[in-house]
């Protein structure tokens, strides 16, 4: 956990400063940058003095509010509204004084609290658990059955080693999206790369009975495109009917099942999956 | 004597006084059908994007073709330059529906703000604020009020400018982007109200809408999303705490209905957003259609798409007003085509729900439809440590670009996603933060522009495109605009869907087109990417 974060943090790190090289071109706000030793500093500092109240998480305990949702905390500029709070602290709702603590000490604990607050407000720095809960033995039923797994791939053949090329999330990608995972959050641009043998083919076919085909490129009601077999792009209008379309999708089961799965099917076929060595 | 006509009668004394702003938008356009102008966000308060303009029809638009194009430069270069904050951001695209008044094309971009010859396609002004941050995801247009335009920024200010200059006359602060507000609305002018929304989904803040004098910018009533302890509503809550960080912003601009004088306000999804447990009850008021006085703030009456939302399925599709027969009667209506993938008709004097019914096939999340017309939701499809198979993802079966009723056919356009996706719980701790789980897109059955039957919320035809949701426009010369989502702007016969003209953009349209009539002429304009494309029949 603590080893995430701080790969996270200096993920962020590298976020920020590509950002900055883009000029912020369509790249929104900057990411936020936490020093990873303040960030610890600051944890065990936090969980020495203020722990006991608002929890070792920030998240609030015995009697001491929620930090990560503490307007007064968002707001802080690094450690200067923070510090002249603890000076005082909130006597009246029996918050003492933290004066004891040093500058460094209070910027480190503003540090940790914003960090925390940036891991619990950026989704993309979330971890998924673990999510291999599945039955593999039913998995494997499942593969050589009611899945149609084994009508184009073999446990033995192309997906051998699978399970340790993919981590589960990611092999459990490939199964619900095996284009590569467009689409959540992030429009996709973490996903993984379209595989070898998922691009659609296209077969153009003229009233003359003159027929092209290849990779498609792209489709619309007007014009379809296509890369052929010696790389070069052909593209054709359409009208209507004719030139006459086809096109096959080599995962076109994959979406075909998404409306049969039941959400054990996929935990059982990631655990068996898996497996396979 | 209609409130309607009593408006109008307001109008027509105070006009002449300059009180709205001495000139500009004549007040009473926002009443009638959008002919020569178009005056908001959805064109007119009903949210309908229908025109009455038939001078394009159905028989001649295959003679329709560039009138201008207008390519926006986003950035303080050559702008009026504003703002609170050091940062310049550069980028987005033109989500805005522009308004037209007078000739003058008016829309705004995330930090920027245009003003359009609307006959040339020439830049009158430009302004630009600079940011202090926020997430700039996008911007739908402005508001006007007489000379006054008003537009917000991604660091929740509201900004009103002067329509004939282009300079800023004040700025006023909304929300606090720190605690991860960011404002896309276009604000929505009622009388002498400036109806102001936000959004922001991460940190797990209060939401609520408020109204502000268009001459002062000050606030004149604010109405909370949420409730506090001891209000109506607060028993859908476990306690105060979970009340007061129970999200549900408000970023759709509003519909009104003038005789009735109510506004009716989509909110968003509740917070947390996808780990409820913090949260168990049905969330009142969020993920529901409310309907509010605007001169007071006051609710009058609710309905509630997706009680206790567990996939960041905000209801903030268009609440569309049209009148209709429903059940043997002739009825004030209001129908949604929501983000859940349910479509929904109400009786809007009451909120009285007359149909819901599921639109999207693969929709797999709800287990029936309880007596008050809401979906009941399956528990077994929340978000899970495991991961779950949820359709549609958490964009939706539908999201904010207007759909658009067609009075001559009395269908419903609007483009959908059959999306799937995995919700992973990642916040397991009993008060979870942000939106608490992961999500990984799935396959996609397929996405369709539908054409919806209100009466019985069937499928009339569909046609498959590249992208889901999608801005549209109808108009009474039996034309639907729209696009198939590979960058082609279509016309379409809202009959049958049949494509009758299309024009390939190098951007797909980022939002509903509009038209109005100006020197005798119908033109088409569509925002795509960084441009504006304008259309007209060539003489």
């Amino acid at each position: 956990m603590r080893y995430t974060r701080v790969v996270l943090v200096i993920a962020a790190f590298t976020l920020s400063l590509a950002a900055r090289a883009l000029g912020q071109r369509g790249a929104g706000p900057q990411a936020p940058v936490f020093e990873p030793a303040a960030v610890e500093r600051g944890k065990n500092t936090f969980f020495v003095n203020c722990g006991f109240c608002h929890g070792a998480n920030a998240r609030g305990g015995d009697g001491g509010p929620d930090l990560i949702r503490s307007v007064l905390v968002v707001d802080d500029e690094k450690g200067k509204e923070l510090g002249d709070f603890l000076k005082l602290g909130r006597p009246d709702k029996g918050m003492p004084s933290f004066a004891k603590l040093v500058p460094e000490q209070i910027s480190d604990i503003a540090t940790f609290l914003h960090s925390e607050i940036y891991l619990a407000s950026n989704r993309r720095t979330y971890e998924i658990g673990d999510i291999l809960v599945g039955d593999a033995n039913a998995g494997e039923v499942f593969f050589n059955g009611a899945g149609k797994c084994r009508s184009c791939h073999s446990a033995t053949g192309d997906l051998k080693g699978i399970g340790t090329k993919y981590d589960p999330v990611t092999l459990q990608g490939r199964i619900v999206m095996p284009r590569g995972q467009r689409g959540g959050e992030d429009g996709g641009r973490s996903g993984t790369p379209e595989p070898q043998g998922a691009v659609s083919t296209v077969t153009v076919t003229f009233p003359s009975g003159q027929s092209y085909s290849g990779a498609l490129v792209r489709v619309t009601d007007f014009d379809v495109t296509l890369r052929d077999s010696s790389g070069g792009i052909r593209s054709f209008t359409r009208n209507g009917d004719s030139p006459k379309v086809e096109i096959k999708d080599p995962l076109q089961a994959h979406i075909d099942m998404l409306s049969k799965y039941k959400d054990a099917d996929i935990h059982n076929l990631t655990a068996y999956l898996v497996t396979l060595k | 004597m209609t409130i309607t006509k009593h408006l109008r009668a307001v109008v027509l004394i105070l006009a002449p006084l300059g009180v709205f702003g001495q000139k500009g938008l004549d007040p009473s356009a926002l009443l009638e059908p959008p002919i020569d102008t178009w005056p908001t966000y959805h064109g007119d308060y009903s949210g309908r994007h229908y025109s009455p303009l038939k001078q394009i029809h159905s028989a001649n638009v295959k003679n329709m073709s560039l009138a201008w194009i207008y390519r926006s430069n986003f950035g303080s270069a050559g702008a009026i330059v504003g703002g609170e904050g050091a940062d310049e951001y550069v980028g987005g695209s033109i989500k805005a529906i522009p308004l037209m008044v007078n000739g003058v094309l008016y829309f705004s971009t995330p930090d920027n703000a245009f003003a359009v010859d609307a006959r040339t396609g020439r830049e009158i002004w430009h302004y630009f604020w600079k940011t202090k941050g926020g997430i700039h995801i996008g911007n739908r247009g402005m508001g006007m009020y007489g000379n006054w335009l008003f537009f917000e920024t991604p660091d929740n200010y509201l900004v009103s400018l002067d329509a004939t200059t282009g300079k800023e006359r004040w700025h006023k602060l909304i929300a606090d982007v720190k605690q991860e507000y960011f404002s896309t609305p276009a604000p929505l002018i009622i009388r002498n109200h400036v109806i102001v929304g936000m959004g922001g989904d991460s940190l797990d803040v209060p939401a609520w809408l408020e109204s502000r004098d268009p001459e002062t910018g000050e606030i004149q009533w604010k109405w909370n999303v949420t409730p506090r302890p001891g209000e109506p509503g607060s028993e859908t809550w476990p306690d105060a705490y979970s009340m007061e960080h129970g999200g549900g912003m408000p970023w759709q601009p509003p519909t009104y209905d003038p005789d009735l004088n109510l506004l009716y306000v989509p909110t968003g999804n509740p917070n947390p957003v996808m780990a409820g447990q913090s949260r168990n009850g049905d969330n009142l008021w969020t993920a529901s259609i409310v309907a509010l006085n605007p001169d007071t703030g006051k609710m009058v009456w609710y309905f509630q798409c997706s009680p206790h939302d567990t996939h960041d399925w905000d209801a903030t599709q268009v609440p569309i007003l049209f009148n209709g027969v429903m059940n043997g009667r002739q009825r004030k209506l209001l129908a949604q085509v929501s983000r859940n993938g349910f479509f929904f008709v109400l009786d809007r004097t009451n909120g009285q729900n007359l149909l819901s019914k599921p639109y999207l096939e693969s929709a797999n999340w709800y287990k029936g439809i309880d007596a008050k017309g809401q979906p009941i939701r399956d528990p077994e499809k929340d978000p899970q440590v495991a991961g779950i198979l949820v359709s549609p993802g958490s964009s939706g079966a539908t999201n904010w670009q207007a759909p658009s009723f067609n009075p001559d056919t009395g269908l419903i356009y609007v483009g959908t996603s059959q999306s799937y996706a995995m919700f992973y719980l990642t916040d397991t701790d009993a008060h979870p933060q942000g939106y608490g789980a992961a999500e990984r897109g799935a396959g996609n059955a397929g996405n369709f522009l539908r054409a919806i039957d209100y009466k019985t919320g069937n499928l009339v035809w569909k046609r498959a495109t590249t992208v889901g949701a999608q801005g549209l426009l109808s108009t009474a010369g039996n034309l639907l605009f729209g696009s198939d989502g590979a960058g082609n702007f279509i016309a379409f016969d809202p009959k049958n869907g049949k494509p009758l003209w299309h024009a390939s953009l190098p951007m797909n349209p980022s939002n509903a087109p509009q038209t109005y009539m100006l020197d005798g002429r119908q033109y088409v304009v569509v925002g795509a990417g960084d441009s504006l494309y304008s259309f007209y029949l060539q003489q």
